[in-house]
Formats: C-alpha cells, sequence, structure tokens
C-alpha cells in the first residue's frame, strides 16, 4: 500500500519525510551545540529549552533507552487536527500539512506517545475517506491540468493519483491502438527538446 | 523446396513441436507471475536455454528456406512473439536483481544445499559483480573520504527488499484449502480463506507467494 | 540545522524526477564531508575529554553522531539515485551517450556507466549459452514483421538482414523489418508510422 511508508535506505522520499520538524524540550544539556537553536545566542541547549527537531535527529536523541529530549506530537497530529479530519477529511488541504503527512505520523508512532492508537487510526480513517475521491478524480480526468486536483494532496496520495493516470491514459492508448507504436525512448525525447530550446534560445 | 512441413520436419517430430508450445505457455506463465510479484522468483532456467534452442533452430530453417517463402513470414513473426516473452521476462527479472541485489546475494550466502537458488548461474555472476561495482562507486566518491568509524556499509542497513506486503492479483489454478491470509492481531481474527480452481483473488502477496512458487495461483 | 547541506543535495534530485540528471555537485559533495570531517574532530574532542574526567559531554556526542550517520545517508542516497538515472540512460540511449549528457556526470560516473555497459553486454551474451540475446530490444509485443517508418535525420547508409543497402535520408520512407530498426526507432533516428 502506499501509506506504508518505505524504509529503503536511499529513498528520496523517505529522506524527505524523516526531516519534518518535531517540538522538542531539551532535558540534558548539550554542551556546545547551542547555535542548533537560532533564536537563541547560548553556546549550549540547556534543559527547559524548546526546539525544534527534524525527525531523525529527535529519534536519535529520544527512546526508551535515551531521554537527551522529549518530544511533543507536532501540531497537525493534536488532538484539535484529527478532529477537524474526522469531521471532513475530504476538505483538508493535506499537502499543507504534510507534505508527507502519512509517512511522517507513521514515523512519529515509533515514539509511543499515549495518544499513537489514536493518530494511527485518524490517518487510516482519513487516507479511506480521501481515497474514493482521489480515485474517482484520477480515473476522470483527461486532457486536463491536475494541478487543482492534486494541490491539496499528501506526495503519497498524489502518487495514487499518477498511478491511477497512468492506468487510464494505458488504457485510452489502447483503445485507439497507440500502443503499437514504437517510440523514441523518453530520455531522448526529452534531451532533444532541451536540445532544441537550447538552439531557439540562442536565435533569439 | 521448402515448405512448412519441411520446416516442421527439420526441427523435429511432431510430439517435440507440442513441447515447443507447451513450454512456451510454461514461458508465458512465469512471465507473467514474475511481472506481477514484487520478489525475485526462482530462475526458469530450462526454459529459457529451450526457448532459446527454439529459436535457433527456427532460425536455421528459415535460412534455409526459399526467399519470397510466405510462411517465412509467419515464423519470423512467431520468432519476435518468443523473443518479446523471452527478453520481457529476462528484464523483469534484471530490474529486480539490480535493485534487490544486495538483499539476493545475502540470501545467497545462507542458502541450504538442497534448496534452489532463485538466480541463474549468469545472473548470479551479474549480481555480484553489479553489487561490487555500485559498492566501490560509492566507496571511492564518498565513504573513503569519510571519518574512518563510519566508512563501513552494513547491508542489513542499505539492502533494497522487496515489499510482500503488496496487494496482487491472482487466479487459482488449483484447489487450495485453508489459505491463511491475515495472521490474528488485536483488532481482529485470523482470515482463512479456501480458493477453488478459477476463482479470482486481490489480497496481499506475502500468504500467496508459497503457491505462486508451486503454481497453485498464477498472478494476473 | 544539522546535514542541511546534505539534504539539498537529494533535493536536487527530486526537483529533476522527469529524467533529466542535474550536474554533478562536486562542491556541495566536499562540503558535506567537510561539516563531517568537523563532527568528527568535536567528538573525538569530546571523547577525550570524558576519559579524562569531564562528564556531561555524552548528549552532544549523541547528537554529532546522528548527524554524521544523516549525512552519510544522504550523499550515498544522492551518489545510489544518480546511478539509477544513468542506468536507465544506458537502456535508453544506448551505450553511447550525447556529449550534453556526458557533462553532467563526473568523472567516476563514466567510469561507472562503462563498467555497467559491459556488465550488461556480458550478461546479455551469456544468455542461453548459444550466442545470448539483446535485452535493450524488443521492448513492446509485435503485431507486425515489418514497420513502416520516416526518417527524422540523415543517418546514411544501412544495411538490411537481407543484404539490401538503403540510404536513410530525411523525410524519406521505408518498410523495414522490425527487428532490425527498433533501436534506431528509440534513438529518435527513425518514426514508426501506424495507420
Amino acid at each position: 500500500m502506499t501509506m506504508k511508508a518505505s524504509e529503503n535506505y536511499f529513498d528520496i522520499d523517505d529522506i524527505l519525510a524523516s526531516n519534518e520538524r518535531i517540538p522538542c524540550r531539551v532535558e540534558l544539556p548539550i554542551y556546545r551545540l547551542g547555535y542548533l537553536d537560532s533564536s537563541h545566542e547560548s553556546e549550549h541547549l540547556l534543559p527547559g529549552t524548546k526546539i525544534e527537531f527534524p525527525y531523525w535527529l529527535g529519534r536519535a536523541v529520544c527512546s526508551r533507552r535515551r531521554h537527551i529530549v522529549r518530544v511533543d506530537l507536532p501540531k497537525q497530529y493534536r488532538e484539535g487536527y484529527r478532529e477537524i479530519l474526522s469531521a471532513d477529511a475530504t476538505v483538508v488541504d493535506l499537502h499543507k500539512l504534510g507534505p508527507y503527512y502519512y509517512s511522517f505520523g507513521t514515523k512519529l508512532l515509533h515514539f509511543e506517545h499515549v495518544a499513537s492508537a489514536d493518530i494511527a487510526k485518524s490517518m487510516v480513517k482519513t487516507f479511506q475517506t480521501r481515497f474514493r475521491k482521489i480515485m474517482d478524480s484520477s480515473q476522470n480526468a483527461y486532457n486536463e491540468d491536475t494541478s487543482k486536483l492534486t494541490e491539496k494532496l499528501d506526495e503519497a496520495e498524489r502518487s495514487l493519483f499518477r498511478s491511477g493516470q497512468f492506468g487510464l491514459h494505458d488504457f485510452q492508448r489502447w483503445e485507439t491502438r497507440k500502443t503499437e507504436k514504437l517510440t523514441t525512448s523518453n530520455m531522448v525525447r526529452n534531451h532533444q527538446k532541451r536540445k532544441r530550446n537550447v538552439m531557439d534560445s540562442n536565435v533569439d | 523446396m521448402s515448405t512448412l512441413e519441411d520446416l516442421k520436419d527439420e526441427s523435429g517430430e511432431e510430439v517435440e513441436t507440442m513441447t515447443a508450445a507447451e513450454v512456451l505457455r510454461k514461458l508465458e506463465e512465469a512471465w507473467l507471475n514474475e511481472k506481477f510479484a514484487e520478489d525475485l522468483l526462482e530462475a526458469k532456467t530450462d526454459l529459457v536455454e529451450c526457448m532459446m534452442e527454439q529459436i535457433s533452430e527456427m532460425e536455421d530453417n528459415i535460412s534455409r528456406a526459399k526467399k519470397g517463402d510466405f510462411k517465412v513470414s509467419i515464423h519470423r513473426l512467431e520468432i519476435d512473439r518468443i523473443r518479446y516473452v523471452l527478453s520481457s521476462y529476462l528484464r523483469s527479472r534484471l530490474l529486480k536483481i539490480e535493485k534487490f541485489a544486495t538483499h539476493l546475494l545475502e540470501e545467497e550466502k545462507v542458502r541450504k544445499d538442497d534448496e534452489p537458488s532463485k538466480l541463474s548461474p549468469e545472473e548470479f555472476t551479474f549480481a555480484k559483480d553489479y553489487d561490487k561495482s555500485l559498492e566501490s562507486h560509492l566507496r571511492n566518491l564518498a565513504l573513503r573520504h569519510m571519518p574512518a568509524h563510519i566508512q563501513s556499509l552494513d547491508p542489513k542497513q542499505i539492502a533494497v527488499r522487496p515489499n510482500l506486503d503488496k496487494y496482487v492479483f491472482l487466479r487459482v489454478n488449483e484447489d487450495t484449502e485453508g489459505v491463511l491470509v491475515e495472521e490474528e492481531t488485536l483488532d481482529t481474527g485470523e482470515e482463512i480463506v479456501d480458493m477453488k480452481r478459477g476463482d479470482q483473488h486481490i489480497m496481499r502477496y506475502r500468504p500467496v507467494a508459497p503457491l505462486v512458487a508451486s503454481g497453485a495461483v498464477s498472478l494476473i | 540545522m544539522l546535514a542541511e547541506k546534505a539534504l539539498e543535495l537529494v533535493r536536487e534530485l527530486e526537483r529533476s524526477i522527469d529524467g533529466s540528471l542535474p550536474p554533478y555537485n562536486e562542491d556541495r559533495v566536499r562540503q558535506v564531508l567537510e561539516e563531517m570531517r568537523v563532527l568528527y574532530e568535536q567528538n573525538q574532542k569530546d571523547v577525550s575529554a570524558t576519559v579524562a574526567g569531564e562528564s556531561g559531554l555524552f548528549s552532544g556526542v549523541q547528537v554529532r553522531h546522528a548527524a554524521l550517520e544523516r549525512n552519510k545517508r544522504c550523499l550515498l542516497a544522492y551518489l545510489y539515485n544518480r546511478i539509477e538515472q544513468i542506468k536507465k540512460m544506458r537502456w535508453e540511449f544506448g551505450s553511447v551517450l550525447p556529449t550534453e549528457v556526458k557533462y553532467n556526470l563526473c568523472e567516476q560516473e563514466m567510469q561507472w556507466f562503462g563498467r555497467y555497459n559491459k556488465l550488461l553486454a556480458n550478461y546479455m551474451m551469456s544468455i542461453g549459452g548459444s550466442g545470448g540475446l539483446d535485452l535493450t530490444q524488443d521492448m513492446k509485443p509485435p503485431k507486425t514483421l515489418y514497420v513502416e517508418v520516416r526518417c527524422l535525420a540523415n543517418h546514411g547508409e544501412f544495411e538490411t538482414q537481407d543484404g539490401n543497402v538503403i540510404v536513410l535520408k530525411k523525410n524519406s520512407q521505408h518498410f523495414l523489418l522490425r527487428s532490425e530498426c527498433e533501436h534506431l526507432i528509440r534513438q529518435g533516428i527513425l518514426e514508426h508510422i501506424v495507420h
């Protein structure tokens, strides 16, 4: 399923999703790394300091064994937002809350926060509610600008939308007997296009 | 003089022609399974070699046939079709071999003697060389310039593995009872399905992977 | 924040998902490696101080160690995903890359391209025992034996399988065996005409 976070070490989306920020509170002094907190100009990060860490860093300094910081839930996963999503998930701009709403949310579950189970349930429900609309629009948008349809989708939903579109296009091509046509490979075509653009702009 | 009969005679007995069709059918099934399965399936080396021989035999026959013989075109198109299935099958495998090279080589290391290898000998050579060349690339451009304690590459950490929880479409070839498709969890009980020949299902790949390998179901 | 430069490398690739490979960013790679060197040295210092009796330095060491691992992951992912693109080039352009494309590859990447080329050729040659099979051909199921094609560029003389020599001149049209002209179609020299 698209929602399943890929744990692939080299995966670009996973790297970007693990860069999303988490609010943290420093519990143990972190010496000589005060520069990580751009709002303060102290040399050290002292207990009590509030700071946002990317997920990958939060995970390294807050675990069952390690309590260098205490992490809190990012607001888009707190109860208030979960309520909005449960009221009508289809109207929410998940990209603005995301853009890796599901995959980042799944990572947050590692922290075993008291609300973890609720967050997981909320994400499944949200996805189920939005799924029908996404598939519907991806199967019916043909030859039109789809950016309006996808702007409020999180990255996983966008890739779902794209696979729906691929399927639709393949089917249309098959119906119109275009699949049997042998074509120039994509990279070659893009390369030629770029080359033409360069030549055109040189003429200007 | 070369006619269709001659072409057939030269390639062997009637029985063998039948076998070739049967081999092609099996190859086509292996091809679809390979295309839709997330992980690399066992190599069908015999089928590949058999079809390759078939192609070169047909090509020999054609080269001996008279120029302009209409039947030659039909045979040529048949060769093109077989070659397409063969290359598409091997391409699907190659894609996975490249993607999962580290993982496959790790599996190969712990494989017991009586277990069959997923890789053909040629694929194994390719996987080994490919994995090595990728590692040495990462080493030359990055790892060897890093602090010593962080230069190692842990296969367990970096290996890309197939996602066996993906959903697949399948058709049942043999009645199979009591397939455990979902383990029991806190929220739900276990789910067991009886499969009847001819049924079609959508389900997670993991529980049916052994059935794909045995031929009891085909991916579609 | 730590490991920002390394993340920028990854973002460069994310932005160029349409298949064009951005130039190898040697400068930024060097900056990432430099950040790693500094983090490592600071950690060495803190570890020595701890051995000498100072306490409370562990948190900092932990943070820097995580940053080292993160830098490593981003940098390797940068190289790895570029290799994925470079591999695709072998399949789409063939064994010879256009100059403008080559220009965006660094020296080692060009060498890797050559190695991959060779690996692939060796493998394809070993398929089935005798003669092998060219997997970069037969990309689509065949419908007909012959295809009608139109030349998009002057390509010069071309010997067909049955021994005839034809001239592939821009805008000329030919009826060719599909198996002998598929490569030329994929490379944009011929266009397949479907009625």
